[in-house]
């Protein structure tokens, strides 16, 4: 009986190890592992470093048009006001010059904060309510080189763009409405 | 140790325990939900700086101004009317707000193609490269005309009003053929009317913006009568001027068979038998004259003809007077033909006579031409109330000075060509105001055509779908030798070609509008285009230059333009040295409130300044004029008995043949066998001409219009019951010319016995979002040929209907 008894407790414990085992794996896996299984690395169609564009001010680039949309990233038009020619050696200098402006081809971007269609945003309510680009922006004011783009392998999203409970919360902390209409038209 | 079945279990429990307490799931379940966003299918609007550019809209001939927003100006998302535009003021007809569908329509033709097996074969037709496509088209031009028989090349063109018409008849005239033909339009029939009245073939004007009273004769007047964008607006007038209670509002009085859109509007409804509205016209004239309430004085220094009169040969001749009085026009007969009590007649002849700025206006359809007869009796009803004068209600649509075509000098090739009769006039001798007849010229090619027709060209016209009586053309083109059309889509009549050269489309192109239908003020606008083309496709004038320019000789001296756009800005430059007329500057009415006579100032430099503003999408405007000052009719009078017509011996001694008369319609097939009458009928939410009905606009039609691939009929409910049918019952409606399977839908706004059927459903190409739904009334009308002009009209049959 004892024995039995004894034998039972220890498989007993054996079982838990294992289903612990199985709990951490999972956990392992659910908070570390996949988060980065599920996107892809993309990298952009060429670097780009915004330091070297210290020269220029944000807005000369990213800038609200006259009707009070947001002009994002910039067109090629803007490239070509500086860099018509090559202004240095490198290799993406070259891209740029000789792929792009040269053929009078957008550079096919990839815009970490891109947002689905059926989200209506407008960044000069935001701008005008004294939000700074960086409460969801990355902050760019060192960047050497643009980070790689992690693309949701079944969205096909953006990692860095915001969901909507994102959104929500700010709105609703900022006394904003959240109905449905004013994101979604 | 062992894995076995039971340490899998507690590891699997163990997963989905820790499973759950991670974000796995929720992140899964989320992505999920927002990957349906993502599917490739799905539209996914460019983003990108949004402008916009104005233009004129040349989807139909209304004129109107338009903008177009762009995304990256390349990327065309909404077209909406220019509120700075004088005609339409900011509305746009539903054809236009989605129009856009034919830019980017799935049925474009991308290319030149060419058919590489049987005629009618869709899978048939391979791409090949311009220079290829364009020399096989000149090389048979060049032999056609070295051979001598220029006249084998015919064409036909669906543009009415513009210069791309003109550069064709430019052509026509230098290369050395006849055989030119455009659509039929209501203003072939309309300017005979005014020939005979006033000895002007031009077409009348209607000054509706100052009109108190409208008796429409049948004229869907926001259903596509005239300008549809121009009569949109007006119609918003009087809306707004009636529940302000202000003056000025027309009062509307709608005389049709069906409720139509402008009778279940207008401000009374006057239910006719169909086809008799002209003999309504005279029962109205009929009673003015008898209770003297037509303008005397007016009539009395302006018009001849209306007493009677001697001719040249010293024969006593009817006047209008006595023909109105006589019995076969006295009240009685009026009420029998149109079905109205005489009482009624009584009652709308006073109104119309009584109030100051009465007008009659009619005009079943913009595309067809109606019995020259009728258009007489209906002009000759406006005469009586004096309403051609100066300032008065009706004129003559001024003439545009632009600059002119250089002189074509025909070489002897092209003589030769021209002095054979066109192919729709070897057999019109009878026919005393012959004029160019798209069906006398299709009706003799199918039978025996004189000579043959080796190249026919078709531009922008689908007569395989939108002509009444369309067997005709079906017939005609198995005849010809080699048909090219320069049609942007794969519509029917393109199927049937050789080779199709498309063109761009409106929104790709330049384009121009030489006045507006129905409009007293002269009107040009050009049409610039919204974006460059989307495809490989040409402009039809480009093309037509080209060929010019290769044939050489006197063909290239009569089209000397390097360009169409060259061609154009050409044509402007001779406008702005005429230095009449002005720049509209803005929607305010200044274009309906310039005096006539008073030619507004010019307020352009040059012809560069005036291209410049034009190509903006501003329009050019002239006074009225009076028409009292144009008459050149052989009596120097408005003429009410015809001597043009007379002149021409038609049925020797029968005055009344040379007076505006009624004669009912006599339709074709046995009554015991098709008891019933099929009507056809236009709509502004249904688009029935070159263009099909865009999806978009399908999307609007009611469930009794179109249902999955049915279209319906209007039957009065009595009607429908004494078939044995009710609402939404399948039938097979059948006449004389043919037979097609629709459904049933009852409306007390039908006259009894008689089907309304839509027109605009019934495709058979294009792609799965056109063809196959509902039927074509076209295929089912009969076609009569007036006997004063030779010009076929089309609206009714004989039918039956019984459940299928
Ligand atoms: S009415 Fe004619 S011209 Fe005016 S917007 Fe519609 S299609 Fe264009």
């Amino acid at each position: 009986m004892n024995e039995e008894k004894k034998n039972t407790s220890g498989k007993s414990r054996v079982g838990g190890a294992i289903f612990f085992a199985g709990f951490i794996v999972a956990l392992v896996f659910g908070w570390v592992l996949s988060p980065n299984l599920i996107y892809s690395q993309r990298m952009q169609p060429m670097q780009f470093s915004h330091v070297a564009h210290q020269d220029s001010s944000c807005e000369d680039c990213h800038f609200f048009r006259e009707d009070g949309t947001y002009s994002g990233i910039p067109r090629i038009e803007k490239c070509k006001e500086c860099h018509e020619a090559p202004m240095g050696e490198t290799e993406d200098e070259r891209i740029l010059v000789e792929e792009y402006i040269q053929k009078d081809r957008e550079i096919p971007w990839r815009v970490y904060a891109w947002q689905p269609d059926n989200v209506y945003f407008s960044h000069a309510p935001h701008k005008a309510g004294g939000m700074e680009c960086v409460a969801c922006h990355r902050d760019v004011s060192s960047e050497e080189k643009l980070p790689p783009y992690q693309e949701n392998r079944l969205t096909g999203y953006s990692k860095n763009t915001m969901k909507m409970d994102a959104c929500e919360k700010c709105h609703a902390d900022r006394g904003i409405s959240n109905n449905c209409n004013t994101c979604h038209k | 140790m062992m894995f076995g079945r039971r340490a899998f279990l507690q590891f699997a429990a163990g997963a989905v325990g820790g499973t759950l307490l991670s974000p796995l799931p929720w992140k899964l379940a989320d992505d999920s939900a927002i990957w349906s966003q993502n599917w490739s299918w799905r539209p996914s609007p460019e983003r990108g700086p949004i402008t916009k550019k104005a233009t004129i809209c040349t989807l139909c001939e209304g004129g109107c101004g338009i903008r177009a927003r762009l995304v990256n100006g390349n990327r065309a998302v909404l077209l909406e009317g220019n509120p700075e535009h004088p005609i339409n003021r900011g509305g746009i007809c539903p054809l236009a707000a989605s129009g856009l569908q034919f830019l980017y329509a799935p049925y474009r033709i991308t290319q030149p193609i060419k058919q590489t097996q049987k005629r009618g074969e869709a899978s048939g037709f391979k791409p090949i490269p311009w220079d290829e496509a364009m020399s096989e088209l000149l090389d048979k031009l060049v032999n056609l005309r070295t051979g001598g028989t220029p006249h084998a090349v015919a064409c036909i063109t669906g543009q009415g009003q513009g210069s791309m018409r003109d550069l064709w008849q430019q052509f026509f005239d230098a290369y050395g053929s006849p055989n030119f033909f455009q659509m039929p339009s209501h203003s072939d029939s309309l300017k005979l009317a005014a020939f005979l009245t006033l000895g002007k073939e031009e077409p009348l004007a209607f000054a509706l913006e100052k009109a108190s009273y409208i008796l429409s004769f049948g004229s869907d007047l926001i259903g596509g009568w005239g300008s549809p964008g121009r009569m949109l607006a007006l119609w918003g007038d009087w809306n707004a001027a009636q529940s302000e209670n202000k003056t000025p509002s027309a009062k509307i009085i709608q005389i049709e068979s069906r409720c139509s859109m402008s009778a279940a509007k207008a401000d009374r409804w006057i239910p006719i038998i169909p086809g008799s509205e002209a003999a309504l016209a005279l029962g109205i004239a009929h009673v003015m004259v008898k209770e003297n309430l037509y303008d005397t004085s007016y009539v009395a220094t302006n018009v001849f003809g209306f007493e009677d009169w001697t001719d040249s040969q010293g024969k006593a001749r009817q006047g209008f007077k006595s023909f109105l009085l006589a019995s076969e026009n006295s009240l009685e007969e009026a009420s029998r033909r149109t079905g109205l009590e005489p009482a009624k007649i009584v009652e709308l002849a006073k109104d119309f006579a009584t109030q100051p700025n009465a007008v009659a206006v009619w005009g079943k359809s913009r595309d067809l031409p109606e019995k020259v007869h009728h258009e007489l009796a209906f002009l000759a009803l406006n005469v009586l109330k004096g309403n051609l004068k100066s300032q008065g209600m009706i004129s003559l649509a001024p003439s545009v000075p632009l600059g002119p075509m250089p002189q074509v000098l025909a070489d002897e090739v092209a003589q030769q060509g021209l002095a054979r009769k066109s192919l729709d006039q070897v057999k019109a001798q009878d026919i005393p105001l012959s004029r160019k007849s798209l069906y006398g010229f299709l009706k003799n090619l199918s039978e025996a055509p004189s000579y043959p027709i080796e190249v026919l060209m078709i531009h922008e016209a689908n007569p395989a779908y939108s002509l009444p009586g369309n067997q005709v053309f079906q017939k005609a083109i198995q005849k010809v030798g080699w048909v090219v059309s320069f049609s942007s889509y794969m519509d029917e009549t393109s199927l049937q070609a050789d080779i199709i050269l498309p063109n761009h489309t409106a929104f790709e192109r330049y384009d121009d509008v030489i006045g507006v239908p129905g409009l007293p003020q002269a009107y040009y606008a050009v049409a610039a285009p919204i974006l460059p083309p989307q495809w490989n496709t040409r402009h039809s004038g480009d093309v037509l230059l080209q060929m010019s320019k290769n044939m050489g000789g006197s063909v290239a001296d009569a089209l000397p333009w390097k360009s169409y756009d060259a061609f154009l800005q050409d044509r402007v430059k001779g406008l702005a040295a005429s230095g009449r007329g002005a720049v509209a500057q803005t929607s305010a009415r200044q274009l309906q409130e310039t005096p006539e006579g008073a030619s507004p100032k010019a307020n352009y430099k040059d012809g560069a300044d005036l291209w410049k503003k034009l190509a903006s999408g501003q329009c050019w405007y002239d006074a009225p004029q009076n028409p009292l000052q144009l008459v050149q009719s052989p009596s120097g009078k408005i003429e009410l008995a015809f001597q043009s017509l007379q002149s021409k011996e038609l049925e020797a001694g029968k005055d009344e043949q040379c007076l505006p008369n009624f004669s009912s319609i006599a339709l074709s097939g046995n009554e015991k066998e098709y008891p019933l009458t099929l009507v056809s009928y236009q709509a502004l939410f249904l688009s029935h001409g070159y263009l099909p009905n865009p999806p978009f606009m399908t999307k609007t039609l009611w469930d009794f219009i179109l249902r999955n691939d049915d279209s319906f009929v209007e039957l009065h409910p009595e009607t429908a019951r004494s078939l044995g049918l009710d609402e939404g019952n399948r039938a097979v409606l059948k006449t004389p010319a043919g037979e097609c399977i629709v459904r049933v839908h009852l409306f007390p706004g039908a006259r009894l016995d008689v089907i309304y059927m839509p027109q605009g459903l019934g495709h058979k190409a294009y792609d799965q979002y056109i063809q196959s739904k509902g039927a074509n009334p076209n295929e089912l009308l009969e076609v009569q040929m007036d006997p004063v002009s030779g010009l076929g009209t089309a609206w009714a049959a004989r039918a039956q209907l019984r459940r299928a």
